[in-house]
Parts: C-alpha cells; structure tokens; sequence
C-alpha cells in the first residue's frame, strides 16, 4: 500500500467517542489521535462540541456532532433547534438519525420534510443521515436513499453502532447502488479491524465511522506494498 | 401484593428506535387495562400519547436527552419547553453523564437549576442518573448535586440498564426519605419488582410491565 493511500484511507476514518462513561480527558485524547493519525472527523455529543472544537481549532480534522442520537425518536424541531446548537458551538458535520419509526411506519413525506429541514438548517456544512439499516427492510433501506438523494444531503450512513448490528458490506452496496453518485456512503458501527474498514471502502464507503481508528491505523501502517497491489488487483 | 397493586406501584411506557405510530396505538391500548400510574414515550411520539391517553390516570412522560444524556443543557431545555407545550406531567431526563464521570458537577448543578426553571412546577422532573456506570462515590455526589439544585425524583437507569436493589438503598440509607425513587432497568420479573420495592424503590418503571403482570 502506498504512503498516499494510506494517508487518504486516514482521512476517511470518522473517529468516535460516544461513550457514556467518557470524561472530558477521554474527547481530548480522541482529538489528539486524530491529528496524530490524520483522521477525518472525530464524531462526538453535543455536549462535547465546543471542547472538541478548541482541541481541533485550524487543523484539517472536522468536529462532527450525533443528533437525534440514537433512537432518533425525536420531533423535527428539536433535531434543527439541536442542530444549529452543534454548529453555534463547532461542529462542521452533522450525524443525525432519522425518524426509523416513521420510516418504517410509512411516513414518507416526514422523513423527507425531516431531511430538508437538516438540510437547510446546516447548510453549508456535511450532513449525514444514519439509517439504522439492521432494522430496516431492503425496500425502507431504498426509500430512504432515494428521499436523501432528493434533499441533497452529503451522505447516508449505516449505523449509530447502538441497534441489533452494524454495517454489513450487502448493506453498503446496496445504498451505494442506489444513491449512485449524488449521496456518499458512510460505513459505521461493527468496523472493529482494518480488513472490515477495506471491504466496506471496496463496497463503496467513502468514510467509515468507528471507535477502533488507532488500531486500523497502526494496522494500516504495517501492512506491506504486497497487500496494496493485491487490493488494486 | 396483588396484581392490581403492583400495577399501581408500575409506570410503563414505548421507548427506542424502532417505534411505529402503530406501535404506540396498540401498546397504550394495552396498557390501559392495567392501573398503571405513568406512560413514558420519545418525544416524536410525545402528542400522539397525550391523545391517546385522555380517559386514563395514567400520567405521560416525557423521555429528555434519552438515553444518552449526551445533548447539551440548551437542547435538553428546548426539549422540556415542548413537553411542556404538550402537556406532559413528567419527563426523564438523562444527566451529562460524562461531566459526572470527569468530576464537573458545577456542570451538572447549572444543568439541573437550569431544567428546574423551565420546569416551574408545571411538570415533575425525574432524572437519570444511570448508577450502573457510576461509582459509589459518583452516585452520592450526584444525588447531593440533585438535591442542592432542587431535584428530587431519580430513575436509577436508562437503556442498559440493570437496577441493583443495593443502590436503592444506599440512596435510601444515605439520603432518608429526600428522594422518590423510581427503579428501573432490566426489571422483567415479578419476583426482581417486588426485590426492588422492599428495598425502598417508590415506584417500578418497566416497558414489559404487561408481560410481567401476565406472569403475576
């Protein structure tokens, strides 16, 4: 593997620090790691926006901030109101859960008002709708992507990595499929080790979320060129 | 006790991800054979609840932050102001737990003074401290901090959860009656129910109370 692929695979790692039991020491050093091993994002609560935010303050890492996290059993009020909350305090990215209950209740056109209203509420900043796909049928997974691919929203991402399972590589086919070019795919939840992070990438994962970065990345760093070009063939 | 009074002593409710509207229509109709004294639900279902529960005592709760307690204090304050816009009677509030665990609980106290304001009296706050992650010191500083904000109801345990009769009394056997305590998480069985309320739990909060009252 080559030191420029190594470094962009870095950039497409999302580094999580959802814990519950987390302290204030814990975001610091998921902040440090990041800029350590140029990752991406560090995906945190809102609570801990602002702090990440002065951890990662002029560097290429992004603060992202969960919203509606992580039944996404919320109203769409409260969604934007938390929003425009995360960004007010430093997030550059949105994770938000969609309404699954509605979703799989039928309730198209919330789902869809729920997606614009994020939409516009971050405009200017990534947004990323979680699906929770391991409580999806295939047919809710597609009309998910397709109501994302018309609100114009940055990506789609599998799961909060809280529900019955993760990402599957079916599963990110299978979105990446449908939203085509117009939607990116984030692969997230169940991403333990770096052979799981390169066949989510091989299925079409632009960015994986996972609280295992520091282990890909010292994986990623042993790995010889063989691999590499085993990967390109 | 029979099972009539153990439904009294019982709040119940429909809370996750995985929720339909229909979900919640056949659930509360469910519950309405029972006395139960409250129905908790997330707050995308919080107006249908309070349609479907006119006719009945059973009071509805509100699920604040929940279950992570990760939202901030501004969010969480939004969230009470629409409870309360529903009429809501009481909302379960999950505390920052994180700034528990790192020993901020200046952080905690403004949170709480905060969320008792909005509150003004016109909906009960319960909060969640989630004592199984917290230490036993955690626990009592936190449950100092409640009382100096002026909180007094806790509910032991989120998602996760497994409440342990032990800390019902311990926050019985350090705080005395100052508290009403509301055990809950993981609570499946009669015989765990009945555990909890001998060990000084005011009230038992379970979403299978209608599969634990079938056992009764």
């Amino acid at each position: 593997m080559t030191d420029s692929r190594r470094v962009a695979l870095l950039r497409q790692i999302d580094h999580s620090e959802l814990s519950t039991s987390a302290t204030y020491g814990d975001v610091r050093r998921a902040c440090l790691e990041a800029l350590h091993y140029g990752f991406g994002a560090v995906v945190v609560h809102p609570i801990h926006c602002a702090r990440a935010a002065h951890h990662l303050r002029g560097t290429g890492t992004s603060v992202a901030a969960v919203v509606g996290f992580p039944t996404g059993a919320f109203t769409i009020e409260g969604k934007a109101f938390e929003a425009r909350n995360a960004i007010e305090q430093g997030a550059a990215e949105i994770d938000y859960v969609i309404n699954v209950g509605a979703l799989r209740g039928g309730l198209r056109d919330l789902v869809l008002e729920e997606m614009r209203t994020l939409r516009d509420v971050a405009r200017g900043h990534i947004v990323k709708a979680i699906l929770e796909t391991s409580v999806l049928t295939d047919e809710e997974k597609r009309l998910a992507c397709e109501l994302a691919v018309d609100a114009g929203l940055d990506y789609v991402e599998t799961s909060t990595g809280f529900a019955s399972g993760g990402a599957t590589v079916e599963d990110v086919r299978f979105l990446h499929e449908i939203v085509g070019d117009a939607v990116e795919v984030k692969a997230s939840g169940a991403i333990p080790d770096v052979q799981t992070a390169l066949a989510m990438i091989g299925a079409g994962a632009s960015r994986f979320g996972t609280n295992a970065g520091v282990q890909i990345a010292q994986a990623l760093a042993s790995m010889s060129d063989d691999l590499g070009r085993e990967e390109a063939g | 006790m029979n099972r009539t009074g153990l439904a009294a002593r019982i709040k119940t409710g429909i809370l996750g991800v995985n929720i339909t509207e229909q979900d919640v229509r056949s659930h509360i109709a469910a519950a309405k054979t029972y006395p139960f004294l409250a129905y908790a639900v997330d707050l995308s279902y919080l107006q249908l609840a309070k349609q479907l529960l006119r006719e009945t005592d059973m009071l509805l709760t509100a699920a604040v932050s929940y279950p992570f307690g990760g939202m901030t204090s501004a969010t969480k304050l939004d969230q009470i102001r629409f409870a309360l816009s529903v009429e809501a009677e009481e909302i379960n509030a999950t505390l920052n737990l994180n700034a528990i665990k790192s020993g901020d609980y200046d952080t905690v106290s403004s949170e709480l003074r905060a969320m008792v304001e909005v509150a003004d009296g016109a909906i009960d706050v319960i909060v969640i401290p989630q004592f199984e992650i917290l230490t036993s010191s955690e626990k009592l500083k936190t449950c100092e901090t409640l009382l100096e904000a002026g909180v007094c109801a806790i509910k032991t345990d989120g998602h996760g959860g497994l409440c342990q009769p032990e800390d019902v009394r311990l926050v019985r056997r350090v705080f005395g009656d100052a508290f009403s305590i509301e055990a809950s998480g993981g609570i499946r069985t009669v015989a765990q129910a009945l555990e909890l309320l001998d060990a000084g739990a005011n009230f038992i909060h379970t979403s299978t109370a209608l599969e634990l009252l079938r056992d009764a």
